[in-house]
Protein backbone atom coordinates (compact mmCIF):
# COMPACT_ATOMS: atom_id res chain seq x y z
CA UNK A 1 0.00 0.00 0.00
CA UNK A 2 1.05 3.50 -1.16
CA UNK A 3 1.57 6.00 1.33
CA UNK A 4 -1.33 8.39 0.11
CA UNK A 5 -3.12 5.23 0.29
CA UNK A 6 -2.60 4.75 3.69
CA UNK A 7 -3.64 8.37 4.39
CA UNK A 8 -6.81 7.96 2.81
CA UNK A 9 -7.57 5.49 4.74
CA UNK A 10 -6.80 7.23 7.88
CA UNK A 11 -9.31 9.62 6.64
CA UNK A 12 -12.08 7.58 5.99
CA UNK A 13 -11.56 6.40 9.81
CA UNK A 14 -11.28 9.81 10.96
CA UNK A 15 -14.81 10.71 9.07
CA UNK A 16 -16.38 7.30 10.25
CA UNK A 17 -14.81 8.14 13.81
CA UNK A 18 -16.66 11.43 13.43
CA UNK A 19 -19.91 10.24 12.30
CA UNK A 20 -19.89 7.90 15.48
CA UNK A 21 -19.00 10.87 17.62
CA UNK A 22 -21.93 13.06 16.12
CA UNK A 23 -24.66 10.09 16.06
CA UNK A 24 -23.80 9.83 19.81
CA UNK A 25 -23.65 13.43 20.21
CA UNK A 26 -27.35 13.99 18.57
CA UNK A 27 -28.60 10.77 20.51
CA UNK A 28 -27.41 12.26 24.02
CA UNK A 29 -29.68 15.86 22.98
CA UNK A 30 -32.45 13.54 21.89
CA UNK A 31 -32.16 12.03 25.46
CA UNK A 32 -32.31 15.22 26.89
CA UNK A 33 -34.65 16.33 25.10
CA UNK A 34 -37.39 13.32 25.63
CA UNK A 35 -36.14 13.85 29.01
CA UNK A 36 -37.01 17.32 29.39
CA UNK A 37 -40.65 16.62 27.88
CA UNK A 38 -41.51 13.67 30.15
CA UNK A 39 -40.56 15.83 33.42
CA UNK A 40 -43.27 18.65 32.06
CA UNK A 41 -45.57 15.74 31.61
CA UNK A 42 -44.41 14.59 35.39
CA UNK A 43 -44.93 17.90 36.49
CA UNK A 44 -48.26 18.87 35.37
CA UNK A 45 -49.32 15.41 35.58
CA UNK A 46 -48.68 16.01 39.65
CA UNK A 47 -50.36 19.43 39.42
CA UNK A 48 -53.37 18.12 38.07
CA UNK A 49 -52.98 15.75 40.54
CA UNK A 50 -52.95 18.52 43.08
CA UNK A 51 -55.47 20.72 41.81
CA UNK A 52 -58.27 17.76 41.63
CA UNK A 53 -57.16 17.07 45.63
CA UNK A 54 -57.56 20.81 45.83
CA UNK A 55 -60.91 20.73 44.64
CA UNK A 56 -62.21 17.58 46.51
CA UNK A 57 -60.90 19.98 49.33
CA UNK A 58 -63.05 22.80 48.62
CA UNK A 59 -66.11 20.71 48.09
CA UNK A 60 -66.19 18.80 51.41
CA UNK A 61 -65.20 22.09 53.58
CA UNK A 62 -67.81 23.62 51.97
CA UNK A 63 -70.26 20.65 52.58
CA UNK A 64 -68.57 20.40 56.06
CA UNK A 65 -69.88 24.19 57.02
CA UNK A 66 -73.30 23.42 55.53
CA UNK A 67 -73.89 21.20 57.57
CA UNK A 68 -72.87 22.61 60.82
CA UNK A 69 -74.26 25.68 59.28
CA UNK A 70 -77.71 23.29 59.21
CA UNK A 71 -76.94 22.25 63.23
CA UNK A 72 -76.67 26.28 63.72
CA UNK A 73 -80.59 26.25 62.31
CA UNK A 74 -81.79 23.70 64.52
CA UNK A 75 -79.81 24.99 67.61
CA UNK A 76 -81.63 28.55 66.80
CA UNK A 77 -84.71 26.60 66.41
CA UNK A 78 -84.83 25.37 69.62
CA UNK A 79 -83.61 28.77 71.27
CA UNK A 80 -86.56 30.71 69.59
CA UNK A 81 -89.05 27.77 70.67
CA UNK A 82 -87.57 27.99 74.09
CA UNK A 83 -88.38 32.08 74.02
CA UNK A 84 -91.76 31.43 72.74
CA UNK A 85 -92.70 29.00 75.75
CA UNK A 86 -90.64 31.47 78.13
CA UNK A 87 -93.36 34.16 76.93
CA UNK A 88 -96.10 32.36 77.39
CA UNK A 89 -95.00 31.20 80.61
CA UNK A 90 -94.08 34.06 81.86
CA UNK A 91 -95.59 36.91 79.70
CA UNK A 92 -98.03 38.00 82.76
CA UNK A 93 -95.27 38.09 85.47
CA UNK A 94 -93.62 40.35 83.73
CA UNK A 95 -96.30 43.08 82.68
CA UNK A 96 -97.16 43.33 86.25
CA UNK A 97 -93.66 43.96 87.22
CA UNK A 98 -93.43 46.36 84.62
CA UNK A 99 -96.36 47.27 85.37
CA UNK A 100 -95.27 48.11 89.52
CA UNK A 101 -91.94 49.94 87.83
CA UNK A 102 -93.98 52.55 85.84
CA UNK A 103 -96.23 53.54 88.68
CA UNK A 104 -93.78 53.15 91.97
CA UNK A 105 -90.67 54.31 90.55
CA UNK B 1 3.24 -0.55 7.74
CA UNK B 2 -0.55 -2.43 6.40
CA UNK B 3 -0.58 -4.21 10.32
CA UNK B 4 0.36 -0.90 12.00
CA UNK B 5 -2.25 1.38 9.94
CA UNK B 6 -4.81 -1.17 11.06
CA UNK B 7 -4.24 -0.47 14.64
CA UNK B 8 -4.27 3.28 14.15
CA UNK B 9 -7.65 2.46 12.56
CA UNK B 10 -8.90 0.48 15.04
CA UNK B 11 -7.57 2.56 17.73
CA UNK B 12 -9.52 5.86 15.98
CA UNK B 13 -12.76 3.83 15.93
CA UNK B 14 -11.91 2.73 19.43
CA UNK B 15 -11.72 6.08 20.57
CA UNK B 16 -14.91 7.52 18.91
CA UNK B 17 -16.94 4.22 20.68
CA UNK B 18 -15.59 5.19 24.13
CA UNK B 19 -16.23 8.73 23.02
CA UNK B 20 -19.55 8.64 21.98
CA UNK B 21 -20.78 5.93 24.61
CA UNK B 22 -19.30 8.54 27.53
CA UNK B 23 -21.52 11.20 25.98
CA UNK B 24 -24.69 8.56 26.22
CA UNK B 25 -23.64 7.65 29.81
CA UNK B 26 -23.73 11.96 30.31
CA UNK B 27 -26.92 12.30 28.61
CA UNK B 28 -28.59 9.26 30.54
CA UNK B 29 -26.99 10.86 33.81
CA UNK B 30 -28.56 14.51 33.34
CA UNK B 31 -31.47 12.92 32.25
CA UNK B 32 -31.67 11.25 35.35
CA UNK B 33 -31.05 14.55 37.23
CA UNK B 34 -33.91 16.25 35.58
CA UNK B 35 -36.61 13.93 36.03
CA UNK B 36 -35.61 13.95 39.92
CA UNK B 37 -35.48 17.75 39.85
CA UNK B 38 -38.96 17.63 38.15
CA UNK B 39 -40.35 15.15 40.25
CA UNK B 40 -39.09 17.45 43.19
CA UNK B 41 -40.29 20.62 41.73
CA UNK B 42 -44.01 18.92 41.05
CA UNK B 43 -44.10 17.80 44.46
CA UNK B 44 -43.18 20.94 46.02
CA UNK B 45 -46.25 23.00 43.86
CA UNK B 46 -48.63 19.88 44.75
CA UNK B 47 -47.66 20.68 48.25
CA UNK B 48 -48.41 24.39 47.94
CA UNK B 49 -51.10 23.84 46.30
CA UNK B 50 -52.88 21.44 49.01
CA UNK B 51 -52.08 23.72 51.68
CA UNK B 52 -53.19 26.74 49.85
CA UNK B 53 -56.16 24.75 49.41
CA UNK B 54 -56.45 23.49 52.70
CA UNK B 55 -56.12 27.54 53.88
CA UNK B 56 -58.97 28.11 51.36
CA UNK B 57 -61.43 25.70 52.68
CA UNK B 58 -60.48 26.58 56.28
CA UNK B 59 -61.83 30.53 54.74
CA UNK B 60 -65.06 29.18 53.42
CA UNK B 61 -66.15 27.28 56.37
CA UNK B 62 -65.47 29.84 58.22
CA UNK B 63 -67.56 32.62 55.64
CA UNK B 64 -70.22 29.79 56.02
CA UNK B 65 -70.66 29.43 59.55
CA UNK B 66 -70.04 33.02 60.44
CA UNK B 67 -72.91 34.11 58.14
CA UNK B 68 -75.13 31.70 58.93
CA UNK B 69 -73.83 32.03 63.02
CA UNK B 70 -74.90 36.04 62.34
CA UNK B 71 -78.61 35.83 60.54
CA UNK B 72 -78.75 33.02 63.41
CA UNK B 73 -77.86 35.51 66.05
CA UNK B 74 -80.15 38.37 64.60
CA UNK B 75 -83.08 35.94 63.99
CA UNK B 76 -82.93 35.36 67.69
CA UNK B 77 -82.27 39.18 68.39
CA UNK B 78 -85.74 39.80 66.57
CA UNK B 79 -87.55 37.44 68.46
CA UNK B 80 -86.40 38.88 71.62
CA UNK B 81 -87.46 42.21 70.62
CA UNK B 82 -90.81 40.92 69.29
CA UNK B 83 -91.27 39.50 72.80
CA UNK B 84 -90.66 42.76 74.65
CA UNK B 85 -92.66 45.03 72.20
CA UNK B 86 -95.61 42.23 72.86
CA UNK B 87 -94.86 42.94 76.75
CA UNK B 88 -94.62 46.37 76.44
CA UNK B 89 -97.60 46.95 74.32
CA UNK B 90 -99.53 45.01 77.11
CA UNK B 91 -97.72 46.92 79.89
CA UNK B 92 -99.52 50.21 77.88
CA UNK B 93 -102.65 49.11 77.76
CA UNK B 94 -102.82 47.86 81.29
CA UNK B 95 -101.37 51.61 82.30
CA UNK B 96 -103.91 53.42 79.91
CA UNK B 97 -106.82 51.92 81.31
CA UNK B 98 -105.29 52.25 85.09
CA UNK B 99 -108.50 54.68 86.06
CA UNK B 100 -110.54 51.05 86.42
CA UNK B 101 -108.05 49.87 88.86
CA UNK B 102 -108.04 50.82 92.47
CA UNK B 103 -104.74 51.95 92.41
CA UNK B 104 -105.88 54.71 90.63
CA UNK B 105 -106.51 57.58 92.42
CA UNK B 106 -103.29 56.68 94.29
CA UNK B 107 -101.05 56.93 91.35
CA UNK B 108 -102.47 60.25 90.53
CA UNK B 109 -102.14 61.71 93.82
CA UNK B 110 -98.49 60.33 93.84
CA UNK B 111 -97.73 61.34 90.18
CA UNK B 112 -99.06 65.19 90.92
CA UNK B 113 -96.94 65.48 94.17
CA UNK B 114 -93.82 64.21 91.98
CA UNK B 115 -94.72 66.77 88.98
CA UNK B 116 -95.56 69.46 91.11
CA UNK B 117 -92.01 69.05 93.63
CA UNK B 118 -90.10 69.04 90.33
CA UNK B 119 -91.83 72.45 88.82
CA UNK B 120 -90.32 73.76 92.66
CA UNK B 121 -93.35 76.45 92.81
CA UNK B 122 -96.09 77.86 94.91
CA UNK B 123 -98.44 77.86 92.05
CA UNK B 124 -97.80 74.82 89.78
CA UNK B 125 -100.13 74.01 86.42
CA UNK B 126 -101.51 70.52 86.68
CA UNK B 127 -102.57 69.35 83.37
CA UNK B 128 -104.42 65.61 84.14
CA UNK B 129 -105.68 63.15 81.70
CA UNK B 130 -106.09 60.04 81.73
CA UNK B 131 -108.64 57.41 79.77
CA UNK B 132 -111.89 57.32 81.00
CA UNK B 133 -111.41 59.23 83.93
CA UNK B 134 -114.14 60.49 86.31
CA UNK B 135 -114.15 63.72 87.95
CA UNK B 136 -114.99 61.64 91.13
CA UNK B 137 -111.67 60.08 90.43
CA UNK B 138 -109.88 63.48 91.18
CA UNK B 139 -111.54 64.73 94.57
CA UNK B 140 -108.44 63.35 96.33
CA UNK B 141 -106.08 64.83 93.86
CA UNK B 142 -107.16 67.92 93.68
CA UNK B 143 -106.01 67.57 97.73
CA UNK B 144 -102.29 67.18 97.11
CA UNK B 145 -101.74 70.33 95.43
CA UNK B 146 -100.32 73.34 97.05
CA UNK B 147 -102.81 76.61 97.89
CA UNK B 148 -101.96 78.38 95.01
CA UNK B 149 -102.45 75.39 92.60
CA UNK B 150 -104.32 74.91 89.74
CA UNK B 151 -105.37 71.48 88.31
CA UNK B 152 -106.66 71.10 84.83
CA UNK B 153 -108.36 68.17 83.37
CA UNK B 154 -107.73 67.06 80.23
CA UNK B 155 -110.81 64.88 78.50
CA UNK B 156 -108.58 63.12 76.61
CA UNK B 157 -105.11 60.84 78.25
CA UNK B 158 -102.64 63.10 77.99
CA UNK B 159 -99.89 61.73 75.39
CA UNK B 160 -102.13 59.06 74.45
CA UNK B 161 -101.67 56.59 77.69
CA UNK B 162 -102.53 59.00 80.14
CA UNK B 163 -100.79 60.90 82.89
CA UNK B 164 -99.80 64.45 84.45
CA UNK B 165 -97.69 67.48 83.29
CA UNK B 166 -96.95 69.90 85.85
CA UNK B 167 -95.87 74.05 84.74
CA UNK B 168 -94.58 76.82 86.43
CA UNK B 169 -97.52 79.63 86.25
CA UNK B 170 -95.42 80.82 82.99
CA UNK B 171 -95.12 77.61 81.39
CA UNK B 172 -91.11 78.05 81.54
CA UNK B 173 -90.63 74.92 83.76
CA UNK B 174 -92.42 72.26 82.65
CA UNK B 175 -92.07 68.27 84.38
CA UNK B 176 -93.80 65.66 81.94
CA UNK B 177 -95.11 62.54 84.70
CA UNK B 178 -96.95 61.12 81.90
CA UNK B 179 -97.01 57.05 81.43
CA UNK B 180 -95.05 57.57 78.04
CA UNK B 181 -92.52 60.22 79.59
CA UNK B 182 -92.56 56.66 82.49
CA UNK B 183 -91.78 54.62 80.42
CA UNK B 184 -88.93 56.71 77.76
CA UNK B 185 -86.97 57.81 81.19
CA UNK B 186 -87.21 53.83 82.58
CA UNK B 187 -86.71 52.34 79.68
CA UNK B 188 -83.29 50.79 80.57
CA UNK B 189 -84.66 49.61 84.11
CA UNK B 190 -87.62 48.49 81.93
CA UNK B 191 -85.92 46.35 79.45
CA UNK B 192 -83.89 44.42 81.88
CA UNK B 193 -86.59 43.79 84.18
CA UNK B 194 -88.97 42.35 81.21
CA UNK B 195 -85.51 40.38 79.99
CA UNK B 196 -84.61 39.19 83.24
CA UNK B 197 -88.27 37.69 83.78
CA UNK B 198 -88.63 36.28 80.74
CA UNK B 199 -85.34 35.27 79.69
CA UNK B 200 -83.82 34.63 82.67
CA UNK B 201 -81.17 37.09 81.71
Amino acid sequence: MSGIDAVKKIVETEAQARRIVDEASSKAQQIISQTREQAERIRQEAIGRAQQQREEILREAKSKAEAEALQSDKETEQILKTYRKLSEERKSAAVSKAVELILNA
Amino acid sequence: MSESLEKLQNRILSDAKHQSEETIKEAQAKSQQILEEARQRAQRESEDIIAKANVEAESIRRSILSSKVRVNRLRILDEKNRIVEDIIHSVEDQLSSISKSEQFEETAQRFVTEAVKAVDTDQPVVRIGFRDMSKRNLDEVSKVLPKGGKLVIDEKPIDNLGGVVATDPEGKVVFNNTFKSRLERLDNQLLTLISSTVFGE
